[in-house]
């Protein structure tokens, strides 16, 4: 019993919400690509294009550059084998499936080492194309960290004042959230911090200003410039991936509340019901940071980026922590 | 098992390599690697021995050189030298027995170029004899004595290769040093033992704590300077980052991964806890108004210079260009972190956070030695197949070196503490500890790891770049170099995948002994008096 409820059930969800955030994620892309279509009068792709992408990826020759190292092969695996297990600590409308204390550490490291595959996959190919959107992807990488680091540790920590069974975990949202402790200075510390992870999670997923490891029209797609075939549809399928993840954590962070309970659902079908509703709100979420964002502005240089999160948001999220941490601190 | 019946085969079977090599390499080349393979395979199994004795039973052995008890004919205090050893010493003479037989086992491959090996492979087990001997001996000038064997010995490899410019200039360095920091210690002890008149560790221990001199002041001082010396730490790291590059690799891991933890760490733990017991002078001794050590404030001290070598030795690894100079100054930031945790160990003396700071020292101790000397092996195999240290001109080693590479890949992410590997855990008990303490030194250890991290990102970014002219006819080495690398590789990860029970069941419970809430280092010797 004891190894069923430790092992089997965790893992058994955890392919489901694998094979679930996978589609998903990949049906969001072709929503993304319709919508901005729609923005600038175009028809745009069909929804499923994403997924016919993936397949035709997925079947076409690989080629390996006669530079790579092993680690070109391995990277795209490692990568997506890190998203996989980013599910697992990952509030999909319900508590993580592996939420324990101090979890929130587990969450962020997975986040950032994505990024650090991708990186390694892309300078062991040799090309100095992808050793430069590397470089890029790298000084974006330590910039944008550190304000979001802070802010999640901030409003994990004014959480667990509020008293919950495991803090630091990213279940605590679905105990408490930051709008509930309700005076003033909070809800203004919380916008702020809203705001700084609305710009995190745009530099994340690469959208409008943040398009700079990856610019096709600079650096002939940068970190991606000798994947192809089989390597190139793993790594659209992590980048998709995170892209959700990523999401699901400001949802989960900001609007965290599910509708299972207004159904009087319990058990499985409220945990299915809540993760459709937590979709809604990740693809809600997305629209507004990356399909509005990507339509409507360009990218910055990597310099003014870097300036942008270190002079901008980063100080914001200072001023949203301090705030919220006000009340308990005087 | 009976722990005082196998210990004294940790110095015996050394001992008896050592001198016996002349005769066997008469016998040819092989005979005398395999002697010395079989030698320090043998020690190893008698650290196990020692190490799962004390380790099962929570005991000290004590064990006395030439008589049943250390105490003469119908006299109280102990007159012969006897060997203490705690859960702390059996874990170093543990990793000293292993990392050794790794790095004898690359020898062979990687010295096979060069000349007097039969001297070598001697140096070699004298080298490991002096450093059980630290870790064992409760008698502290039988600890000046290891100590000097053990530095003589590394002084000696360190110069081994006598034709190179560096060899002779390192060690030349390295000697002068490591004997004026070898005659701090010796006037320590002269000075404990014309104060005291005992020179057996237990019980000086329990004479400062009677009568606390200045004179016991004087020697700590000088005891601290010697041990910081030998351990590398901040202001006097400058012999390191010469000794170590200019040392052949096998040699240059040994040193990292053993000398400056058993000469340094090890011994600087023994004489502040187990001599001048901050126990005695905090509890007892300040309640009455007696006088007494302040241990709080050695604690600080040791905390200073931790927080400066972990600061500097870090940030000087991101500059280098030379890749055993990089883990050279890496070794001296990682022997930092160690102080910092012994330092929060004194200066948060009875609480939970020293007591975890502490656990934390001594498995960092254990990670670093297994982390470094795998480091180390790889900088080694890469010099025997390139040719070179430059870093600029490694670029693409993956490409070539792929087995080499990956090990170097695991080395680097342990040693900066990522979560599926050693090092992971050790770290997290010294930031947790040191948050709890002291939210800045937290920060200081959070910087150091930063800049760590840096300086082995962009060894991974030259090595995973575009392949060098250079490195274009380089191989994986042979079996006998990558053998040791890859169970070093095994040992990182195993270890990684069970921190906590490891830190539950060895480190905790080494650190409870150390920290002698009762006296047990003094009782356990002391206890002995009854059965005379």
């Amino acid at each position: 019993m004891d190894v069923m409820a430790n092992i089997v059930y965790p893992v058994a969800g955890l392919i489901g919400i694998y094979a679930f955030v996978s589609l998903a994620s990949l049906v969001w892309e072709g929503i993304d690509r319709k919508l901005v279509a729609r923005m600038q009068r175009r028809v745009g792709p069909p929804l499923l294009q994403p997924i016919y992408d993936f397949l035709k990826l997925a079947s076409k020759e690989t080629i390996v550059p006669n530079t790579a190292n092993y680690m070109f092969r391995a990277a795209p695996v490692l990568a997506l084998a890190t998203a996989i297990a980013l599910l697992a600590y990952t509030p999909m409308g319900f508590e993580p499936l592996l939420s324990s204390r101090g979890d929130v550490i587990v969450f962020i490291y997975l986040l950032t080492l994505i990024c650090f595959f991708k990186i390694l996959g892309a300078i062991s190919s040799g090309s100095p194309y992808a050793k430069i959107g590397a470089a890029r992807e790298a000084a974006i990488m330590v910039s944008r960290e550190p304000a979001m680091m802070l802010a999640i540790f901030a409003i994990m920590w004014r959480l667990g004042k509020l008293g919950v069974e495991k803090p630091f975990s990213m279940g605590v949202f679905y105990q408490h959230n930051i709008w509930e402790i309700g005076t003033p200075l909070s809800f203004v510390g919380a916008v702020i911090l809203l705001y700084v992870f609305v710009i995190w999670l745009a530099s994340e997923i690469e959208a409008g200003y943040f398009n700079i490891p990856d610019a096709e029209e600079e650096i002939a797609e940068g970190l991606l410039a000798e994947y192809s075939g089989r390597y190139l549809a793993l790594l659209k399928l992590t980048k998709a991936l995170k892209t959700y993840i990523a999401a699901s954590l400001v949802v989960s962070i900001f609007f965290p509340w599910g509708i299972a309970g207004y159904l009087n659902l319990s058990g499985l079908s409220a945990d299915i019901v809540n993760m459709l509703f937590h979709t809604l709100k990740v693809f809600i979420l997305l629209f507004a940071v990356q399909s509005v964002f990507r339509a409507t502005t360009g990218r910055l240089r990597v310099t003014q980026a870097v300036e942008l999160l270190w002079k901008n948001v980063f100080p914001a999220s200072l001023i949203g922590t301090l705030l919220i941490a006000m009340e308990v601190i005087m | 098992m009976n722990g005082e019946a196998i210990l004294p085969y940790l110095i015996i079977i050394p001992l008896f390599g050592a001198f016996s090599m002349p005769i066997v390499s008469l016998a040819g080349k092989k005979a005398r690697e395999a002697w010395a393979v079989l030698i320090s395979a043998l020690t190893l199994v008698v650290a196990s021995a020692v190490f799962y004795h004390v380790w099962d039973t929570k005991e000290i052995i004590v064990y006395t050189l030439g008589a049943k008890t250390p105490f003469g004919q119908g006299v109280d205090f102990p007159i012969r030298i006897v060997w203490e050893v705690d859960l702390l010493g059996a874990i170093m003479a543990l990793t000293v027995a292993f990392v050794s037989l790794m790095a004898i086992l690359y020898s062979i491959g990687y010295m096979k170029h060069d000349t007097g090996l039969d001297k070598y492979y001697t140096l070699i087990l004298v080298l490991e004899l002096g450093m059980l001997g630290i870790a064992i001996t409760g008698d502290l000038f039988n600890f000046y004595v290891f100590l000097e064997i053990m530095s003589i010995a590394s002084y000696a490899l360190v110069a081994f290769r006598n034709d190179t410019w560096e060899g002779i200039e390192a060690g030349i360095k390295y000697m002068f040093v490591g004997s004026i920091a070898g005659s701090f210690i010796l006037l320590g002890i002269a000075l404990l033992y014309g104060q005291y008149g005992t020179l057996t560790m237990g019980y000086i221990a329990l004479k400062i704590l009677e009568n606390p001199t200045v004179t016991a002041k004087v020697a700590l001082a000088l005891f601290i300077a010697g041990l910081l010396f030998k351990s590398g730490a901040s202001p006097v790291h400058m012999w390191l980052a010469d000794a170590h590059p200019a040392a052949p690799s096998s040699i240059s891991a040994m040193l990292s991964g053993l000398v400056i933890k058993v000469g340094g760490i090890y011994a600087l733990a023994r004489i502040l806890f187990s001599i001048y017991t901050p126990m005695g002078h905090v509890v007892v001794l300040k309640s009455y108004l007696q006088p007494y050590i302040n241990m709080t404030a050695v604690g600080w001290l040791i905390i200073i210079f931790a927080c400066l070598t972990l600061i500097i030795g870090n940030a000087m690894a991101v500059i280098q260009t030379d890749m055993k100079r990089l883990l050279a100054y890496s070794s001296v930031g990682q022997i930092g972190y160690i102080l910092l945790g012994l330092g929060i160990g004194l200066a948060a003396y009875g609480t939970h956070a020293g007591e975890v700071a502490l656990a934390g020292a001594i498995y960092h101790t254990v990670n670093h030695a297994l982390m470094k000397a795998l480091l180390f092996l790889v900088a080694g195999a890469v010099i025997h197949e390139v040719g070179t240290r430059n870093l600029n001109e490694l670029s693409g080693l993956a490409k070539t070196m792929p087995k080499t590479t990956f090990a170097f890949l695991i080395g680097a992410a342990a040693i900066v503490g990522l979560p599926p590997l050693n090092g992971f855990a050790s770290k997290w008990l010294i930031y947790e500890s040191s948050a709890i303490y002291n939210p800045v030194l937290g920060a200081i250890a959070i910087i150091g790891t930063a800049f760590c991290t840096a300086a082995y990102v962009r060894v991974l970014y030259t090595f995973f770049g575009r392949p060098s002219e250079r490195v274009a006819n380089a191989k994986d080495p042979e079996t006998s170099m990558m053998l040791p690398m890859i169970l070093l590789v095994l040992a990182i990860i195993v270890m990684g995948l069970f921190p906590w029970q490891i830190s539950d069941k060895v480190m905790i419970p080494a650190a409870r002994m150390l920290e002698q809430f009762r006296l047990e280092y003094i009782n356990a010797l002391m206890g002995l008096l009854g059965g005379a």
